[in-house]
């Protein structure tokens, strides 16, 4: 077993793409569900908004990449009030069962025949990240070159996107602090803990939720651009509903209503989930045989990493639902 | 007394559960490795007495399959389904040879379908597929509006039904406890499955029973034996869950965002296990076989869907007919309605909720039974209605068992009768925007009672 090679990865993966893209998302969705108690199970969605964004600049709108910026925030305050508008007076329950029914319709729509000309079907939207690439080799970084120290050994393009994508959750840890330090960021955890005592101080409990909404979504939006810059490419499978869930089973981990949860939070899950995945392809290098029964087959581990995933969720939720650095205080809210 | 039941209820609730988990991961895999293949049929066009379009398969006929380099990977003949499933190692690129001296006497091919064909790589969709030769002329024909309309409306019939049975379940849970169970699309699954086990892959431990009609030496079952089974094991699976998981946190009062969040994680879990264990692809039951259609004035439907459905009707009136006038149904509607208010007029209503997640598994096996029978399995078949089921029970009034049944059909026929106006891969998009529609305009649905709710 080459124990290098699997703390090497996991240590990687502490700090890879995956992670960046996933805390940014996780930043968003601790608006909504840490600080504000709104449950958005259609995160995907949103950051299907931005990446689709960007990739319509070139493949459907034929403008400069820059504009799929703008033009990605403005999908996903649309999809924010088409989900917002109808919920928020109601129950919780209610905005869960429609953000992930319209993330699933939007999933459908851009991978969908007939809509092709606009998405680019099921095969996506690919190459439209060269401008993006450009501003990194202009500043003098060399794509295919080797940067870092052990283990954190990068190539230039992957340290272009990191540097970036980090950036980004920085800025957006920043705003969140801030703003939930600021009385507009109390009034939302208010509403959390009793949304009538809120209703009763002369606050629009509404329009402060779908505030909050939008701005996460419009957080994850940017999610969606980094994970489509680093790839170049957008597909649609990239955006269904279990991205959502294992976003949020990130946010958890981590901690919820903290900043410092949301980062924490997908940094620990990609670095495990890079290390129980690398560690189960070497045991299934050597497979432990019992008469004809395998313990273990390569075929097999996709799915048992997902599994795993879905009790890490569970057990959370059981032991302990405020994750690693949250407040339990925090987390006693009822849906009802 | 009653904490010493209740740590009985969890212990066996518990090796319920893991039980399970051993029974599938030692079942005989059919998921082990992809095996790929090609499934080749050879049919006979004509017009039937009506004057309609039909077709039926043609037995005999020799059919061999080469490789791109010309290596014969594999020659058989159609049997009386008119079908030969050659396996091949590989997504590749074959060509398919079909002996037209082997044909039946007077039959000779469609000009459209020539009697060498070839597959490429890229056309495996799946592992397996498909090829067609067709004999005899054409009979192609356009249906008209009407006709379209009309079987439309029967194939959602079917799937209203089958949502309706599902979205019961989650709607009485949801109404005795307040818990939306996003993992209720799995219980669905849960049943297919089951079902599958018993009828296609067979338990080899359970071989001793074949001494009776329908069970073989290798322990697999009839569809009429499996389907009984899986309900039952799902009305198990839903009592099992809410012993091991829901009845504690209940206790411990902890939020029900919390508990919602726990089923979401417990769908990723068994979606993901069913996946290891079954494969990607969706499969049919043993006695899944091609039946002749019936004609009813312009649309078709088999005799087995047909009995489904009649089936289904029935379980969904008396399930009905129970909430109304039996006692239990006027407990689970009184714990419902106020919890607490029960409680004080002497309902146990930890009882009521432990016989609605039994129920509620119960009526989700038969759902996807049902719609294995329809649909063929697979171990996504229940998470992809769970958006469908919450449609129709806000459509119907989020808590209402009447609502959940109405709201479900309703829904089950728009979808169906929507893919005329929508390409049929967006065919759920208006159930989406009926969920919206419902929600700003009227929240508590077409049979909820009008309550505060913000």
């Amino acid at each position: 077993m080459d124990w290098t090679l699997i703390i090497e990865n996991s240590l990687k993966g502490l700090v890879g793409i995956n992670a960046v893209y996933f805390a940014v998302a996780a930043i968003g969705m601790n608006v909504q569900y840490g600080y504000t108690g709104l449950l958005n199970f259609g995160q995907a969605g949103f950051m299907a908004c931005g990446a689709y964004g960007l990739g319509m600049t070139a493949h459907y709108f034929h403008i400069p990449m820059w504009w799929g910026i703008p033009l990605g925030v403005l999908f996903s305050v649309l999809l924010g009030l088409l989900m917002g508008i109808p919920t928020l007076r109601l129950r919780a329950d209610y905005l869960a069962i429609v953000t992930i029914a319209a993330a699933e319709i939007i999933r459908l729509v851009v991978r969908s025949v007939r809509f092709k000309a606009y998405f680019g079907g099921s095969d996506g939207i690919n190459n439209f990240s060269e401008t993006f690439r450009k501003v990194g080799t202009d500043l003098g970084i060399r794509q295919s070159a080797e940067y870092g120290f052990w283990p954190f050994r990068f190539t230039g393009r992957e340290l272009w996107t990191l540097t970036i994508g980090w950036c980004v959750v920085a800025l957006f840890g920043f705003i969140v602090y801030q703003l939930m330090k600021s009385p507009w960021g109390r009034v939302l955890k208010a509403i959390r803990e009793d949304e009538d005592a809120v209703r009763s101080l002369g606050k629009n409990v509404y329009s402060y939720k779908m505030q909050s909404l939008i701005l996460g979504g419009v957080i994850g939006t940017f999610s969606g651009m980094i994970f489509a810059l680093d790839r170049g490419s957008v597909q649609p499978d990239n955006y269904s509903r279990d991205v959502t869930f294992y976003i949020l089973t990130a946010l958890v981990l981590g901690g919820v209503a903290k900043v410092s949860g949301s980062i924490i939070g997908p940094m620990l899950f990609w670095g495990l989930f890079t290390f129980v995945d690398n560690f189960m392809r070497q045991i299934a290098e050597n497979p432990i045989r019992i008469g004809n029964f395998m313990i273990l087959q390569s075929t097999q581990i996709g799915q048992l990493n997902y599994m795993l995933i879905g009790l890490a969720l569970i057990l959370l939720m059981v032991f302990r639902p405020q994750g690693l650095v949250g407040n339990r205080k925090e987390m006693a809210f009822d849906g009802r | 007394m009653p904490s010493e039941r209740r740590r009985a209820r969890r212990v066996l609730s518990l090796v319920f559960l893991s039980a399970f988990g051993l029974v599938f991961a030692f079942m005989s895999s059919p998921a082990h490795g992809a095996d790929f293949a090609l499934r080749i049929q050879v049919k006979e066009q004509f017009r039937d007495a009506n004057g309609k379009a039909d077709n039926q398969p043609v037995a005999g006929v020799s059919i061999s399959v080469t490789d791109a380099t010309g290596v014969e990977i594999g020659a058989a003949e159609t049997d009386e389904t008119g079908v030969v499933v050659i396996p091949v190692p590989e997504k590749a690129d074959y060509t398919i040879t079909l002996d037209e001296s082997t044909l039946p006497e007077g039959a000779a091919l469609d000009p459209g379908s020539p009697a060498v064909q070839t597959v490429t790589e890229d056309s495996f969709v799946t592992d397996t597929r498909i090829v067609v030769f067709f004999t005899g002329q054409s009979q192609s024909e356009s249906q008209t509006f009407f006709e379209r309309l009309s079987q439309r409306i029967l194939d959602g019939v079917r799937l209203g039904l089958v949502l309706a049975m599902c979205a019961v379940g989650l709607s009485l849970i949801f109404g005795t406890t307040g818990l939306t169970n996003f993992a209720h699309g799995e219980v669905v699954t849960f049943g297919g499955l089951v079902v599958f086990v018993f009828n296609m892959a067979g338990l080899s431990f359970l071989g001793f029973l074949s001494f009776l009609p329908g069970v073989s030496e290798q322990g697999t079952f009839h569809i009429l034996w499996a389907a009984p089974i899986g309900v039952a094991f799902g009305g198990l699976f839903g009592w099992a869950l809410n012993a091991a998981i829901f009845s504690r946190l209940r206790r411990r009062g902890v939020g029900l965002v919390t508990q919602m969040v726990l089923t979401v994680g417990l769908s990723i879990l068994l979606r993901n296990f069913f996946l290891s264990r079954f494969g990607g692809r969706t499969r049919p039951y043993r006695e899944f076989t091609l039946q002749r259609s019936w004609e009813i004035g312009p649309a078709s439907i088999t005799p087995r869907d047909a009995v489904v459905s009649l089936l289904s009707l029935v379980i969904l009136v008396s399930v009905a007919v129970v909430l109304r006038y039996t006692r239990l149904g006027k407990a689970t509607r009184a714990v419902s309605d106020n919890p607490d208010l029960a409680s004080a007029t002497g309902i146990d209503s930890e009882r009521v909720i432990r016989l609605v997640w039994i129920i509620g598994g119960a009526l989700a096996a038969i759902g996807g039974v049902f719609r294995g029978l329809d649909e063929q399995v697979s171990f996504d078949m229940g998470g992809r209605l769970l958006f469908l089921m919450f449609a129709g029970i806000t459509l119907g009034g989020l808590g209402s068992a009447f609502g959940a049944l109405t709201g479900g059909f309703v829904v089950g026929i728009m979808v169906e009768v929507a893919s005329l106006a929508v390409p049929t891969e967006l065919k759920a998009t208006p159930a989406l925007l009926v969920l919206i529609l419902v929600l700003l305009f009227r929240p508590q649905g077409i049979l909820g009672k009008a309550q505060r709710v913000g």
